[in-house]
């Protein structure tokens, strides 16, 4: 999802060149919201690898750790395509402070009432 | 006070009434298919059994010879009852099988394991047949002598009614329950709960560089609102430790109302606030 | 005069409620040729000494009736030498089955001759040998004649009083199927046998090499065998009335010691009148471990208490008493096949009580207890009970378990961090955004 359009490009070191492009690119609201992405699937990702490594019981509980980091995930980057300045032809009806965050919000507290029913 | 049958005979044989009965050259022979000469050949005696037990294989046939005369007159008879009884001690079997007497008193007995009787007892190898001669007849005393123990190759065990087993005590029955589930060493799951909170650096780490400042979070109009979403979270979080689904329904939505309220109110301060900003 | 009867009959029943001595009933139809009736006195008088009411009745006599409009009138009958050619309706084979099938106890006394009785015999796998064959025995040497026959009796049914002198039998053996309803009572002696008193001994063998049935020989032949039907009523089938007799009652077993007749005469009607060996169960009950509360439900793997109040008649004082004697009581807990079969022992301390602790099995399902208690010559005991066996419900599994810290830090931290990130969004400046926007679209 980094817009990439503005890559200068360095063949040495492409990553590099993408990471720097990114930063320079990205408004610091979608960079804050980009961590909170990451955040959420690293600690997903952990929890797969104890899931796969050490134990899957009980299921339900693993089923709502790594739910919860999943939804949070997905509600967070519909957040983020809302807010994002590149897709406000997209999204003309959708003032991104209001109806935005309140879907965000509203998404979020009835994930995790399914997350802490499930989590056992 | 138990009066066995022996104690009988003894008090009877005092009554003396009857002429005695004997046997002549009783002889018991062995006989194989494999071998030509017999295997065994022993006399008999009337008086004690044979020490050695007899065996017999499927293959060999056991003739019983004897003739039956008056102990005085030395006169051959032949009685009513002439049996051989096989008993099985252990099995408390019992097949009794009438042998033929001419009226010499002359008796001839094969028994031919390879065709061997219906009246033999269903047998086991493991204990021996005890073969006793009973010899009945109205006008003398009674005769009966344990002869020898006979082994004999296992037969099909006797029939069984199918209801028998459970006029006996059945075999205990054990449910095979599934295994435990194994919870791992608390340590391992101690270390990897750490590790999902190792993402926390991370965030705080990228937050501190790109996050909003959160200038307005004292405002009256913005706080309320984090804090009926914080109360939320906390409801959600008592609602795993502690509530019931329907307490926790009741009380959601009594405080669904106040965030929708203070949700509008803060997001319609922010609209102003990006509004006026312009 | 019918109803004259009846009402006779119910005042008896009325009046054997209070001094009944079988666990069923007192009134026993006896079936008896008249002049012969004084042959027996002796044992009619032992069973009217015990508190039977006997009511006479001659083999061609039509009353009174065995069943009176499907109700049976007697508790318990006793069948004299029916001879052949016996037509009347209700002492016919099918009509006795059918009166067992009413829990009528029948003591049936076995002719010589082919008879209704014989059909009926071979109807409870009792095989009969040809018609004149009676028991025959040279041993021991004795005054009597071969046909009158000392038999020495064992007791492996606790149905005859233990260390009972020998019996004089006279009369017909049989050869026992191996149905297990059957109980023997009365083996024949070893050097025994059935035949023609006067027969040659080729028959013997010609009969023994035809076969099959052929000889009726030795100690597994029967001479008093009973039958428990699987609704508990009794029958007992004697192969010669000479037992029961005041003839050979009366008569020395051997010099100085008397025949054990009588008192063998008076056990077995005892059993089969159901007086001894009778039991029932009370009352059944079940719960969880350290709980009182029976529950028609219980969880998968709960710790399930059962138990049995198991009590026995007394004919003596006609009461039930708590019965601890049980060591081979075992309860199933089934579900269409056992899932569980485990041994029903006695409490110690607490008189006909037998507990059991088990785990429940960890599938649900209607599950029963079953107690299906079947010895030869005892009431069978019988129960079930269903009950559910259901898995956890949903807030029943264990919790906080250690093995789901990540995942439950997992959840928290996705919480807070939602939180977090909720107040910095709202409280957030928009100017510094403003700004990269700017900077962005310049």
């Amino acid at each position: 999802m980094p817009p990439k359009s503005a890559t200068k490009s360095t063949p040495a070191n492409p990553l590099f060149s993408l990471w720097k492009a990114y930063n320079e690119s990205t408004v610091d609201r979608l960079k804050f919201i980009d961590s909170f992405l990451v955040f959420l699937m690293l600690s997903g990702i952990i929890q797969f690898v104890y899931c796969i490594l050490v134990t899957n019981f009980p299921f339900n509980a693993f089923l709502a750790g790594f739910g919860s980091t999943v939804g949070q995930f997905v509600l967070t980057a519909s957040l983020r395509s809302q807010v994002n300045p590149e897709n406000k032809s997209e999204f003309k009806d959708v003032s991104p402070e209001r109806r935005a965050f309140a879907d965000f919000a509203l998404g979020s507290i009835v994930l995790h009432f399914f997350v802490y029913n499930f989590l056992g | 006070m138990l009066f066995p049958i022996s104690l009988l005979l003894l008090a009877a044989s005092s009554v003396q009434a009857a002429t005695l009965l004997t046997l002549q050259s009783p002889r018991v022979v062995i006989t194989s298919t494999t071998t030509k000469d017999p295997i065994r050949s022993e006399p008999l005696s009337l008086a004690h059994k044979l020490t050695h037990p007899l065996n017999l294989t499927q293959t060999s046939t056991l003739k019983l010879t004897f003739q039956i005369t008056e102990k005085e007159s030395g006169k051959g008879i032949q009685p009513h009852q002439t049996f051989l009884r096989f008993y099985d001690a252990q099995s408390g079997e019992e097949g009794i099988q009438p042998v033929r007497v001419t009226s010499a008193g002359k008796a001839k007995f094969e028994l031919n394991m390879s065709k061997p009787p219906v009246s033999l007892p269903p047998t086991t190898a493991t204990s021996p047949l005890q073969v006793t001669l009973l010899i009945g007849s109205p006008n003398h005393t009674p005769l009966s002598a344990d002869l020898f123990d006979l082994y004999v190759p296992a037969s099909q065990p006797a029939p069984v009614h199918q209801d028998e087993a459970s006029f006996h005590i059945l075999p205990e029955i054990n449910h095979t329950f599934r295994a435990e589930q194994k919870l791992p060493p608390r340590p391992i799951s101690a270390v990897f709960a750490l590790f999902v909170v190792a993402p926390w650096v991370f965030l705080l780490g990228l937050w501190s560089q790109n996050a909003p400042r959160p200038t307005h979070l004292a405002s009256p109009h913005i706080l309320p609102f984090i804090a009926t979403l914080t109360a939320f979270e906390a409801l959600l979080f008592w609602y795993w430790v502690d509530l019931k689904l329907g307490q926790v329904l009741s009380y959601g939505a009594i405080l669904g109302v106040a965030t929708i309220f203070t949700g509008k109110h803060a997001l319609a301060n922010i609209g102003s606030r990006r509004l006026g900003g312009k | 005069m019918h109803i004259l009867r009846k009402i006779a009959w119910l005042a008896i029943s009325v009046l054997a409620s209070v001094q009944a001595r079988s666990s069923i009933g007192d009134n026993v139809l006896v079936v008896v040729e008249p002049n012969q009736q004084k042959e027996y006195s002796l044992f009619f008088e032992n069973l009217r000494a015990q508190g039977f009411d006997l009511t006479f009745r001659a083999p061609k006599a039509t009353k009174p009736l065995l069943l009176a409009y499907d109700v049976p009138s007697f508790s318990h009958v006793i069948l004299f030498n029916l001879e052949a050619k016996n037509t009347v309706k209700d002492l016919a084979p099918q009509a006795l089955i059918d009166i067992l099938g009413h829990g009528v106890n029948i003591l049936a006394v076995l002719p010589q001759k082919q008879s209704a009785l014989s059909t009926l015999a071979s109807e409870f796998s009792l095989i009969l040998p040809p018609p004149n064959t009676p028991l025959i025995s040279y041993f021991p040497t004795r005054d009597e004649p071969p046909t009158l026959i000392p038999v020495t009796v064992s007791n492996n049914h606790d149905i005859l009083t233990t260390g009972m002198n020998p019996v004089w039998f006279s009369g017909t053996p049989h050869a026992l199927g191996n149905n297990p309803l059957l109980v023997p009572i009365l083996h024949a002696p070893p050097q025994s046998f059935a035949g023609e008193i006067g027969g040659s001994a080729d028959v013997l063998v010609d009969a023994a090499e035809k076969g099959g049935e052929g000889l009726w020989a030795g100690s597994q032949l029967g001479l008093v065998t009973g039958f428990q039907a699987l609704n508990n009523a009794r029958i007992t089938f004697i192969g010669g009335a000479e037992l029961l007799s005041n003839r050979v009652a009366e008569k020395e077993i051997s010099p100085g010691v008397k025949s054990g007749n009588a008192q063998f005469a008076k056990d077995i009607a005892a059993w089969t009148f159901q007086e001894s060996l009778v039991f029932r169960i009370d009352k059944v009950e079940h719960h969880r471990l350290n709980a009182t509360e029976p529950r028609d439900q219980y969880t998968t793997n709960d710790q399930i208490v059962f138990e049995a109040h198991i009590s026995k008649f007394e004919p003596r004082t006609s009461e039930w008493t708590a019965y601890s004697g049980f060591q081979d009581l075992q309860l199933e807990f089934t579900m269409l096949d056992p899932h569980i079969r485990t041994a029903l022992l006695p409490v110690l301390g607490s008189p006909g009580k037998y507990s059991v602790t088990f785990r429940a099995p960890d599938r649900h399902g209607v599950f029963k207890f079953v107690i299906n208690y079947k010895r030869r010559g005892f009431t069978y005991l019988q129960s079930s009970t269903t009950v559910a066996v259901v898995p956890p419900r949903h807030d029943g599994y264990p919790r906080f378990l250690s093995a789901a810290w990540p995942y439950y830090i997992g959840a928290m931290s996705t919480s807070i961090g939602f939180l977090l990130f909720s107040a910095l969004w709202l409280a957030g400046d928009i100017r510094p955004e403003k700004r990269s926007k700017g900077q962005k679209t310049e």
